[in-house]
């Protein structure tokens, strides 16, 4: 209890004019703990990243990195604070290799190398964490769907972060592809690191998740054990609309 | 008191003309994200084109102004098709290259075949003027005054009904889905451009009635466009009016009031300070530009 | 799998070392040069290294930052006029005017910078296109200072000049000088940890901020490194031209001059501006010489071939053919075609 969770909110909130897009989160995150974060289309999931990461700037409340007040702070401050994030829709660094895409991470890290020459070399381990290892020379609007969502994968570890936000990195992958990216995460926190999995895949949640957020309408709806929290008549209600939470309940 | 009026009322209408010189620039930014830097020399090709109509067959050139539109419809719809269609999708400074060389081209030519003297139309009303209270209003102004509030609410009106007008608004918003929708994406992009460059024509041969018109003029015309496109905002088709009311105004009142030629340098401070606390314009849409997407 | 790495930098460790050749020979071939051609060709080749210089500071931030700096003329003419200003009124040696322009026109860059920076696309290009327009006012509109639209002239001999007129021999060495330094430059940062955050920037500003780039500082920077070139050019050119105009000195053409030689040349790349300069430069100064009338009729075809064929520069479409095999240029028009 004494301990410091890596992630804090109070009454985080943004509103886009009238809308209400995330209001009054407040939640924390131990160290090495993978939360899951799920929530029907549109229930603030992303907009609620992009506040912790400061790429969107709260309306209301405060974000804890490590004790420390960051709200409002810059992306650039955040991910020097220790904090990784992988983008819904990719974004990577076209204009060059996929092994540059992953060194400019680690130039930029705080106690990273400044030489390139060094980053490069450190690359290649990443790549070859996520399972890219020889594709480092290509270009990243060459790779496959699947490995392009790698590549953002490894473009978040290259910072070598201690809590990592992950924005839907598994969707469109096969349920084959899915595994791996299971593994990876769990490696994660057996390193220690703190992981935030928001996605739409189900399965891939309550497999992973040590526990589970629920968002509805940018609220926290409830928060909890992954099994607990499914189960729940008013989670399932939101997600899969009130019909079919009836039969659910008709059905047990 | 009546100078401030005439100087009010001498902005007004230099704004209607600027806005007639942007609103088709303003279209084509606003649609398909170009920036097109030959604007300018399509409007002083439409003022060459109704010169010569007057001079060779006498055309009024209230009327040779549709000639000039014509004219131009037909080069923009082939420039937009088959040269500037080829980059559309490459980043900001190859579109703007690109209609650099295309100025360059129709500078370069129309030095050659009408050579660089100044010109401009004469007419038989030219001179004439209304008097209100104490307020002279120049008949040819105020007639292209009229014709630049007139084109900008048929713009409007083309585009909200008619099939062709919105066509190229949802090519506007989402190319992708207006193709799936069936819509010829080529062909719209050109349709666009080839209008553009016909109200450009029309506001050339407005200008050649009021003013003394060169080639070398052509950037000036660009510039214009550029201020009162940004002023007025994007993505609303009236933004361009509004902007060229402004800067008419701003700069009459800055002529008379302030010293040298400090009037010349004020439509850019106007330019900057609204980007820097508006960037979407003064009517652009804000909150589509406001959301980040992420 | 980890010697694999090794063997790759080993191999860019063997091809540093050839341009490093080519650059020396090309300096001493340049100043062989010097003593074999007449003083109106000594102009033409300073003109070209004068380009050389323009276009390698636009690279820094229009080809790494992807920032299209359409006014960037403005640092060319604040340069120019700076030096110009303490040159004839407070008589200083042009050796000291000239380093303090560039930093009078990176200061200036840095703080239009900070608003203007936030701007994205064209309306960042549009922005700068207003500050160079502005500011060529503003000179005109300070006679006492600048000489107004009547122009000003830079003492070159006599008492009151701390330095003498350099000759076109001394602007040809200049130039070169200026032209060394800023390849140097593009070089250094094409390489550095800064270059490639410049570079990232350019592809995605919201990812580089999230793998920890401040890009904010990173622009400032870019802009004010680009135009301490600029504005050191600038100086050059004035002490050259000895009498200086405002409409002259904040022409736009300079700018688009600069921008096509990086763009054709292949933006990003150090040396696609270098090659763009000379070959764009070469070609006008041929064309002008050949086709009186019609030089830049045929400038603009060869500009928007140029741009049609290969929208990413030819340094970049051979470096990509090399890559993939494939110099198709239909497949190249392809790229951003509707």
């Amino acid at each position: 209890m004494s301990e410091i969770p890596v992630l804090e909110t109070r009454g985080l909130g943004r509103r886009f004019g009238s809308l209400d897009a995330v209001s009054d989160v407040s939640f924390s995150v131990p160290k090495g703990m993978i939360l899951g974060v799920i929530g029907p289309n549109g229930a603030g999931k992303s907009t609620f990243i992009n506040l912790v990461t400061g790429h969107i700037k709260p309306t209301s409340g405060k974000v804890f990195i490590e004790g420390k007040d960051m709200t409002g702070a810059a992306p650039w401050d955040i991910a020097r604070a220790g904090v990784a994030r992988t983008f819904q829709i990719v974004k990577p660094f076209n204009g060059m290799t996929v092994r540059e895409n992953i060194a400019v991470g680690i130039l930029y890290e705080p106690h990273g190398t400044n030489r390139m020459a060094v980053a490069l070399r450190e690359a290649d381990e990443v790549l070859h964490t996520v399972g890219l290892a020889g594709q480092g020379e290509r270009r990243p609007n060459e790779l496959s769907t699947a490995d392009v969502r790698r590549l953002e994968f490894a473009k978040a570890l290259a910072s070598r972060p201690r809590l990592i936000l992950l924005d839907e990195v598994m969707a469109g992958l096969r349920p084959t592809e899915i595994g791996p990216s299971l593994d990876l995460i769990r490696e994660l926190k057996a390193q220690g690191t703190t992981v935030i999995v928001v996605e739409h895949v189900m399965k891939a949640i309550v497999a992973v998740s040590d526990e589970v957020l629920v968002l509805a309408q940018g609220k926290v709806l409830m928060q909890g054990d992954p099994h607990e929290v499914l189960a729940d008549p008013r989670v399932i209600e939101v997600y899969l609309g009130h019909r079919y939470a009836k039969r659910q309940k008709g059905n047990s | 008191m009546d100078t401030f009026l005439q100087v009010t009322a001498y902005g007004l209408l230099q704004g209607g003309l600027l806005a007639l010189v942007a609103v088709g620039f303003s279209l084509v930014w606003g649609i398909m994200n170009i920036v097109n830097l030959s604007h300018g020399a399509f409007v002083i090709l439409g003022a060459y084109i109704a010169w010569e109509m007057q001079s060779w067959f006498g055309l009024d050139p209230f009327l040779g102004m549709f000639v000039s539109a014509a004219v131009l419809f037909c080069i923009g719809y082939v420039i937009q098709r088959y040269l500037i269609n080829l980059i559309v999708n490459g980043p900001v400074f190859i579109t703007l290259l690109l209609t650099f060389g295309i100025n360059m081209i129709f500078i370069q030519s129309m030095n050659l075949i009408f050579t660089a003297d100044f010109r401009s139309i004469q007419t038989s009303y030219g001179s004439n003027s209304l008097k209100i209270g104490a307020i002279h209003i120049p008949v040819v102004r105020l007639l292209a005054f009229l014709l630049a509030i007139l084109i900008s609410f048929a713009l409007v009106a083309f585009v909200k009904r008619t099939r062709t007008g919105l066509s190229i608004m949802a090519t506007g918003m989402d190319r992708g889905a207006a193709r799936l929708m069936g819509i010829r994406a080529r062909h719209v992009y050109a349709i666009t451009f080839a209008i553009s460059a016909a109200l450009a024509g029309m506001a050339g041969t407005m200008i050649a009635t009021i003013e003394t018109f060169d080639p070398a003029k052509a950037g000036k015309f660009t510039l214009m466009a550029f201020v009162v496109a940004v002023l007025g905002g994007l993505g609303n088709l009236y933004g361009a009016l509004v902007g060229g009311l402004l800067i008419g105004l701003v700069e009459s009142w800055a002529g008379q009031y302030l010293s040298g030629t400090w009037v010349n340098g004020i439509a850019f401070l106007v330019l900057i300070i609204v980007l820097i606390f508006r960037p979407n314009g003064l009517v652009g849409k804000a909150f589509y530009a406001a959301r980040v997407e992420l | 799998m980890t010697t694999t790495p090794e063997v790759k930098i080993s191999r860019n460790l063997l091809h540093t070392w050839i341009p490093s050749v080519v650059a020396v020979l090309a300096v001493i071939g340049a100043l062989i040069l010097k003593s074999h051609i007449p003083g109106g060709e000594l102009r033409a080749v300073a003109t070209i290294f004068m380009f050389i210089a323009l276009s390698q500071a636009w690279n820094i931030i229009g080809g790494f930052a992807g920032y299209a700096s359409f006014g960037q003329v403005v640092f060319f003419g604040m340069g120019g006029y700076f030096t110009a200003v303490v040159m004839l009124k407070y008589h200083f040696s042009f050796w000291v005017a000239m380093p303090l322009s560039g930093l009078f026109a990176a200061v200036f860059a840095m703080l239009i910078g900070l608003p203007l920076l936030k701007l994205k696309g064209h309306y960042f290009a549009i922005a700068t296109l207003g500050v160079a327009e502005g500011m060529r006012e503003v000179v005109i509109n300070l006679p006492d200072l600048t000489g107004g639209g009547a122009g000003i002239s830079v003492p070159i001999a006599g008492t009151f000049a701390k330095t003498q007129y350099l000759g076109d021999g001394g602007f040809y060495l200049l130039f070169l000088g200026l032209a060394i330094f800023s390849v140097g430059i593009g070089t250094l940062v094409s390489r550095n940890k800064f270059g490639y955050g410049l570079r990232a920037i350019h592809q995605n500003e919201d990812a580089a901020a999230a793998v920890g780039i401040n890009t904010v500082r990173s622009k400032v920077m870019a802009y004010g490194l680009s135009a301490f070139m600029t504005g050191m050019v600038g100086a050059s050119y004035v002490f050259q031209q000895v009498t200086i105009f405002p409409e002259r000195l904040f022409d736009v053409e300079i700018t688009v001059l600069m921008i096509m030689m990086v763009v054709i040349g292949g933006s990003g790349t150090v040396i696609g501006p270098l090659l763009g300069a000379l070959g764009l430069q070469f070609i006008s100064e041929y064309l002008r010489e050949h086709f009186t009338s019609g030089h830049t009729f045929i400038l603009g075809l060869i500009i928007i071939l140029a741009v049609i064929l290969i929208p990413q520069g030819l340094v970049n479409y051979i470096r990509e053919g090399r890559r993939t095999k494939q110099y198709s240029l239909l497949t190249n028009i392809r790229r951003y075609r509707l």
